[in-house]
C-alpha cells in the first residue's frame, strides 16, 4: 500500500481529464443533430424555434454561470491548496461572511432570472396564442397508439360524416397553423413531436391544446414521453407535412369508403376474414364503422385503430414498424427506426395504386401471426391485439386484403 | 416518553417500581453489547448507524437494479429483461433509491449527529426512534419482497393514475409499494416530530438556534419539510389503496375523477421530497469545508436563511413536474416563475461554499473532495434546473433523459456526494477508527468519473429526444453511442461503491495496528467533537456550555480583532475523557418498538392477501402498544440515585448544568 498515493494521483488526473474531454465531447455532439430524428434542437416549426429561441441564451447564461462557479472552484482549490512543509500552526485570516458581498450575491442571480423570467413569459404566451384558421384534429392517445381525428367543417364535432378518423400517422399540410387538441382513452400518454413543438400530455377527460406547425414538408417523428404502461417504448407517431396540393388530395381521399369487394379473388377471401376476426375491434369505413359505434371493441379503451386507408400510411403498429420499405434480404424484421429507408408511400399517399413490391410484407405478416411477439401487449386484460391464431392460409389473404385500403 | 422516562428520579430513593410492573409485561431488556442490544436499542447512535447499514443494503438492491436498466440499455433492442421486468425495475430503482437509500442516509446522519451537534444525551423520544428505524426497515424489506411475491411495481416511482389502477396493473406489485411506502412514511413521520422536538427543546445551555451547527439547522428544515410533505403521499396512497382493493373511484375517470388530482397529491409530497433529501447533504458539506480550509463557513447565517427559504419555497414549485399536463398557462407561468427564484437561495449556498474555500487552506483529505465533488455536480444539477423551470424549453425536455441527467446530478451529484463526505468525515467518530485515506481519494476519483460518465451523457440524450422510461430503443435515433458511454459509467460507478464497501473492511483490520483515534481527528469545529471516539453511549459527561457557533473550535483557537488565530488550548485540554458514565441516566431499551413495527407489514400483507392476516397484524400492533404503555419505565435493579446535577442533566437536556467555560472567557465572540 506504500505507492498507493501515486496511483491516486494518477487516477486524480485521468478522472479530471477525462470529465473535462467528456464535458467537451458532449457540448460538440449537441450541435450534430443529423441523423437523430427525435432531436429537441433541430426545430423545424414556429413554435420549436420560439423554444429554441429561448433555450440558446438560456443554455448561454447556465453555460456562462457554470464555467465561472467551477472555474473559481478550480482555481480555488489549486490556489489556497495546503503546501509541503507548510507551518501547521498558521492559519489562514479567519473571514466569517461580508454581508454586502452576500445581498450582492443574493441579488444579482435574482436579476439575471428575472431576465430570463421576461423572456419565459413572453414565449409562454406566444405558445397559447391560438392560431385564426387553423386546421383542429383532436389527438387521443390509447394503449399504444394514437388516433387523429379530424374537424374538417369546423363544427366542433370531431366525428361527422365530413371529417376524418385516421391512426399512427398524423397528416398536415406545410406551413399551415394546426390545432392540436390532446386526450386519452384510457391512460395519460404525452404527445411530442420534437422538430415541431414541446410535448403535451394526453389525459383521459381533458382537453388539452398543443399547436404544430411544419415550415416545410418533411416527415417528424415522435415518440410517447409520458409512462403508459407495458409498450411505452413502442408507442410511437409521425407527422406527415405535405404541400397544400397534397394534402387536399389526402383528405378527399380520406373521405372515400371501402363499400365495393376488392376485384382480387385472394382479396375478396382476405376480406371475409376480416369481417369474421377483426372487424370486431377495427374499422373500415363502408364496411363496419356504423356498428362500431353501437358495440364499442371490447378493449380498455374502447377503440382500435381505424384501418380504412390503411395502405396510405408509412407506418404501422403504433409507428414502430415501416409499411413500406425495402423487405430485407434474410427477411429480418425492420424496425421503422431505419430513417433511410423510412418508407414514403408516395403515390398511395394521395390514393394512388399500392406499389406491393414494397410492401413490407415479412413484418406485416409476422404482424398477423402473432401481434404480441412483435411488440409487449396485454390482450388478455384488453389492452393491445391479441394472438389470433390465423393460418398461413389467412394471413395471406387478409395481407391481399389490406393492400387494396388505399 | 421523555415524561414517563422521567418518572423514576421523582420517586423517592429506595421505593420500590413493582407498581410499574403490571402482569405479563416484560422488565426492559438490559444488554449493551451483543445482537440483542441492537435489537433493542434506543440510543440514537446505535439507530444512527442501523439507519446507514440498512441503506447501503438497499442502495445495493438499488444499485444492481440500475445496472440491470444499463445492461438493458446498453445496445438497440436490448433483450436482458422483458418490457414488464423492466418496468418493474426501473419502478423500484427509483423507489428503493428515494425511500429506502437517500431518505435513511439522511435520517442516519441526523440520528446520530444531532443530539451529539446540540449537546444532548439522546432524542426526546428514543423508543419512537428505535420504533422508526424498525418501521422503515421493516417497510422497506416488506416492499422488496414483492419481487418474490409475484412482481414488483410497475407504475413509475411516481405511479400517475389511472395507469396505478388495477386493470392497467393487475398484479399485487403497487399494492405492495402503497402499502410499504406508508410505513415507511409513519417511520419517517415519527422520526419528523421525534428529531424536531430535539432540536428545539434539548439543546445543551448556551445552544442557542443561531449557534447550532449548520448540518443541525439543515436536518431540522429537512424534518419540517417531511412532517408536513409524507401524510400528502400517504393520503394520496390510502385514495390509491381503497380504488385499487375497495372499488372506489378517487381516480377513475369513467366515474369522473380527474387523474390530475394524483399529480398534485404526488408532487405536493414529491418537491418537497427533494429538498428534504439534499438539505441534509447540504449541512455535512457545511460543517466539512470549513474544517479543511481552516476557516468558518461563510455567511453562516445567510447559509440558515438560504435553508430555512429553501424550505419554505419548496412548497410553492410542485406543478413544475406538470408544465405538459394541462395546468393552463397561467399555472404554468406561475410555476415557472416561482421556480426560477428558488434557485436564488441555492445559490447563495453555492456560492458561499466556494467563498469559505476563498482564502483558506485547504487540505484535501477525503471528506473535503467528496464535498467539493458536490459543490461541483450539484452546480451542474442546479443549472440544469434553471433551464427546465424555463417552462417552454422544459415542454422539450420533461420526461427525457435531460431530467433523468438533472436529478441524478441533484440527488446523486449532489446528495449522494455530501453522504459519502460524512461518512469519511464521521468515521471516526462513530466506529472509532479512520477509514485509509488514499482509498478514500481514490474512491472519490472513481466516483467522479463513473457518476459524469454514467450521467452526463443522458443530458445530450434527453434533447436528442430519448424518452424516459422506455425499456429499449431502435437504432437509427443516434442513441448508440452516449448508451454505451452510459452503461460503462454505471459499472464505473458501481466499482467506486465496491472500492468503498472494502474500505470500511480493510481500515478496520489495518486499525488493530494503529492508535486509537483520538476525539479529534480531524481539528474540526463543533462539539460533537469534544467527545470520545467512539461517542460513549452517554455522548457528553458533562455537559458543555455553549457560547458561540463552533464552540469546540474555540475552545481550542482564540481570534484576535483582526481575524488571526492563535491556539489556546490543546485538544486533549479541551475534549472529554470518556468516563464510566455513572450516574448518568440514559433511556433503557425496549422491546416494543420492533414488535410494534413488525406488527405493520403483517398488516399490510393482511391487506392484499387476507384480511384475517391483517386482524392478526392488528392484534401485534395492539399488543405492542400496550406493552409499550404499561412498560415499566426502567429496570427495577438499575439504581437511580443522583450523583449530583449532572444526572438530571440528562433528562431534560435544557435543563443541563454548565460544566467551567474558563477556556472560552478570554476569547472575543464573533458568532
Amino acid at each position: 500500500m506504500q505507492r498507493l498515493p501515486k496511483i491516486v494521483r494518477i487516477l486524480a488526473v485521468i478522472s479530471f481529464t477525462a470529465v473535462v474531454v467528456l464535458f467537451t465531447a458532449l457540448i460538440v455532439n449537441s450541435f450534430q443533430n443529423s441523423g437523430k430524428p427525435l432531436t429537441s434542437l433541430a426545430p423545424e416549426g414556429p413554435s420549436a424555434e420560439s423554444i429554441q429561441k429561448l433555450l440558446v441564451p438560456v443554455t448561454a447564461i447556465a453555460g456562462i454561470v457554470f464555467v465561472l462557479v467551477i472555474g473559481a472552484i478550480v482555481f480555488i482549490t489549486w490556489k489556497f491548496r495546503e503546501r509541503k512543509g507548510s507551518d501547521p500552526d498558521e492559519f489562514p485570516s479567519q473571514i466569517h461572511g461580508v454581508t454586502t458581498l452576500e445581498i450582492g450575491w443574493t441579488i444579482l442571480p435574482a436579476l439575471i432570472l428575472a431576465g430570463i423570467a421576461v423572456g419565459t413569459v413572453m414565449t409562454i404566451i406566444n405558445l397559447n396564442r391560438e392560431e385564426p384558421n387553423s386546421i383542429k384534429v383532436q389527438v387521443a392517445g390509447q394503449q399504444w397508439w394514437w388516433e387523429y381525428r379530424y374537424d374538417l367543417n369546423g363544427d366542433g364535432d370531431f366525428d361527422g360524416p365530413e371529417d376524418i378518423t385516421t391512426a399512427t400517422e398524423l397528416v398536415i399540410p406545410a406551413g399551415k397553423p394546426v390545432q392540436v387538441t390532446t386526450t386519452s382513452n384510457d391512460v395519460i400518454h404525452s404527445f411530442w413531436i420534437p422538430g415541431l413543438n414541446g410535448k403535451k400530455d394526453a389525459v383521459p377527460g381533458l382537453y388539452n391544446p398543443l399547436k404544430l406547425q411544419a415550415d416545410e414538408p418533411g416527415v417528424f417523428r415522435g415518440q410517447c414521453t409520458e409512462f403508459c404502461g407495458l409498450s411505452h417504448a413502442n408507442m410511437r407517431m409521425l407527422v406527415r407535412a405535405v404541400s397544400s396540393s397534397d394534402y387536399d388530395a389526402w383528405v378527399r381521399n380520406q373521405l372515400k369508403d371501402h363499400a365495393a369487394d376488392p376485384t382480387d379473388p385472394v382479396a375478396a377471401e382476405g376480406k371475409k376474414v376480416w369481417q369474421a376476426l377483426c372487424a370486431q375491434c377495427h374499422v373500415i369505413k363502408g364496411i363496419n364503422d356504423v356498428k362500431m359505434k353501437e358495440t364499442p371493441p371490447p378493449l380498455v379503451s374502447g377503440v382500435a385503430p381505424d384501418l380504412t386507408h390503411f395502405m396510405t400510411r408509412g407506418t404501422f403498429a403504433g409507428s414502430i414498424f415501416n409499411l413500406y420499405q425495402p423487405v430485407s434480404s434474410d427477411g429480418q424484421l425492420l424496425p421503422m427506426s431505419d430513417v433511410a429507408a423510412a418508407g414514403d408511400p408516395g403515390a398511395v399517399l394521395t390514393g394512388g395504386p399500392v406499389n406491393t413490391a414494397t410492401v413490407n410484407r415479412v413484418t406485416l405478416e409476422a404482424w398477423l401471426r402473432n401481434a404480441p411477439a412483435l411488440k409487449p401487449m396485454y390482450p388478455q386484460g384488453g389492452r393491445g391485439m391479441p394472438n389470433l391464431n390465423l393460418t398461413e392460409e389467412q394471413i395471406d389473404q387478409l395481407v391481399a386484403f389490406l393492400e387494396t385500403l388505399n | 416518553m421523555a415524561l414517563t422516562e422521567d418518572r423514576p428520579l421523582a420517586l423517592p430513593s429506595g421505593d420500590s417500581n413493582d407498581a410499574y410492573t403490571p402482569t405479563g409485561v416484560f422488565t426492559r431488556p438490559t444488554a449493551e453489547t451483543g445482537p440483542r442490544s441492537w435489537f433493542t436499542t434506543v440510543d440514537h447512535k446505535k439507530i444512527g448507524i442501523m439507519y446507514g447499514a440498512a441503506a447501503i443494503f438497499f442502495f445495493i438492491i438499488g444499485g444492481i437494479e440500475a445496472l440491470l436498466i444499463r445492461m438493458q440499455l446498453w445496445a438497440p433492442r436490448g433483450s436482458l429483461l422483458s418490457a414488464d421486468l423492466y418496468n418493474q425495475v426501473y419502478t423500484m430503482h427509483g423507489t428503493t433509491m428515494v425511500f429506502l437509500v437517500v431518505m435513511p442516509i439522511g435520517a442516519a446522519f441526523a440520528n446520530y449527529l444531532i443530539p451529539l451537534q446540540i449537546g444532548a444525551r439522546d432524542v426526546a423520544f428514543p423508543r419512537i426512534n428505535a420504533f422508526s428505524f424498525w418501521a422503515f426497515l421493516f417497510g422497506g424489506l416488506f416492499l422488496n419482497t414483492s419481487w418474490i411475491m409475484g412482481g414488483g411495481a410497475d407504475g413509475g416511482w411516481f405511479m400517475y393514475a389511472p395507469n396505478s389502477g388495477v386493470i392497467f396493473s393487475p398484479t399485487h406489485g403497487i399494492d405492495f409499494w402503497n402499502l410499504g411506502l406508508i410505513i415507511t412514511g409513519i417511520a419517517s413521520l415519527t422520526g419528523a416530530v421525534n428529531l424536531i422536538v430535539t432540536v428545539l427543546n434539548m439543546r445543551a445551555p448556551g445552544m442557542t438556534l443561531m449557534r447550532m451547527p449548520i448540518f443541525t439547522w439543515m436536518a431540522l428544515v429537512s424534518q419540517f419539510l417531511l412532517l408536513f410533505a409524507i401524510p400528502v403521499l400517504t393520503s394520496a396512497q390510502v385514495l390509491l389503496m381503497l380504488d385499487r382493493g375497495f372499488d372506489a373511484n378517487f381516480f377513475n375517470v369513467a366515474k369522473g375523477a380527474n387523474p390530475l388530482l394524483w399529480e398534485h397529491l404526488f408532487w405536493i409530497f414529491g418537491h418537497p421530497e427533494v429538498y428534504l433529501m439534499i438539505l441534509p447533504a447540504f449541512g455535512l458539506v457545511s460543517e466539512i469545508l470549513p474544517t479543511f480550509a481552516r476557516k468558518p463557513i461563510f455567511g453562516y447565517p445567510f447559509i440558515v436563511f438560504s435553508g430555512i427559504a429553501i424550505g419554505f419555497m419548496g412548497w410553492g414549485v410542485w406543478a413544475h413536474h406538470m408544465f405538459v399536463s394541462g395546468i393552463g398557462p397561467i399555472s404554468v407561468t406561475a410555476f415557472s416563475l416561482t421556480t426560477m427564484f428558488i434557485a436564488v437561495p441555492t445559490g447563495v449556498k453555492i456560492l458561499n461554499w466556494t467563498a469559505t474555500m476563498w482564502g483558506g487552506k485547504l487540505n484535501f483529505s477525503a471528506p473535503m473532495l467528496f464535498s467539493i465533488g458536490l459543490v461541483t455536480m450539484f452546480t451542474i444539477g442546479g443549472l440544469s434546473g434553471v433551464m427546465h423551470s424555463v417552462a417552454p424549453m422544459d415542454t422539450q425536455q420533461t420526461d427525457t433523459y435531460f431530467i433523468v441527467a438533472h436529478f441524478h446530478y441533484v440527488l446523486f451529484g449532489g446528495a449522494f456526494f455530501g453522504f459519502m463526505a460524512g461518512f469519511y468525515f464521521y468515521w471516526p467518530k462513530a466506529f472509532g477508527y479512520m477509514l485509509n485515506e488514499s482509498i478514500g481519494k481514490a474512491n472519490f476519483w472513481l466516483m467522479l468519473l463513473g457518476f459524469n460518465l454514467t450521467f452526463a451523457p443522458m443530458h445530450v440524450l434527453g434533447l436528442q429526444g430519448m424518452s424516459r422510461r422506455i425499456y429499449t430503443y431502435d437504432a437509427g435515433y443516434g442513441f448508440e453511442f452516449w448508451n454505451k458511454v452510459a452503461t460503462i459509467g454505471a459499472f464505473t460507478l458501481a466499482s467506486s461503491i465496491a472500492l468503498f464497501i472494502f474500505n470500511i473492511f480493510y481500515s478496520k483490520s489495518k486499525a488493530k495496528n494503529l492508535p486509537p483515534v483520538g476525539p479529534d481527528p480531524w481539528d474540526s469545529r463543533t462539539i460533537e467533537w469534544m467527545v470520545p471516539s467512539p461517542t460513549p453511549a452517554y455522548n457528553f459527561d458533562p455537559i458543555p456550555t455553549v457560547t458561540r457557533v463552533d464552540d469546540f473550535w474555540y475552545r481550542k483557537y482564540g481570534e484576535t480583532k483582526d481575524g488571526k488565530l492563535v491556539r489556546i488550548a490543546s485538544t486533549a485540554e479541551v475534549a472529554q475523557q470518556r468516563t464510566d458514565g455513572k450516574g448518568v441516566h440514559l433511556p433503557s431499551p425496549s422491546y416494543w418498538p420492533i414488535v410494534l413495527a413488525f406488527g405493520l407489514p403483517i398488516v399490510a400483507y393482511g391487506l392484499i392477501f387476507s384480511l384475517w392476516l391483517a386482524l392478526i397484524g392488528g392484534i401485534v400492533v395492539v399488543a405492542a402498544l400496550y406493552g409499550w404503555i404499561m412498560e415499566p419505565p426502567d429496570d427495577p435493579d438499575l439504581a437511580h440515585d443522583d450523583h449530583g446535577p449532572e444526572a438530571h442533566a440528562s433528562d431534560g437536556g435544557d435543563a443541563a448544568v454548565p460544566d467551567s467555560a474558563d477556556a472560552v472567557k478570554e476569547v472575543e465572540t464573533v458568532g
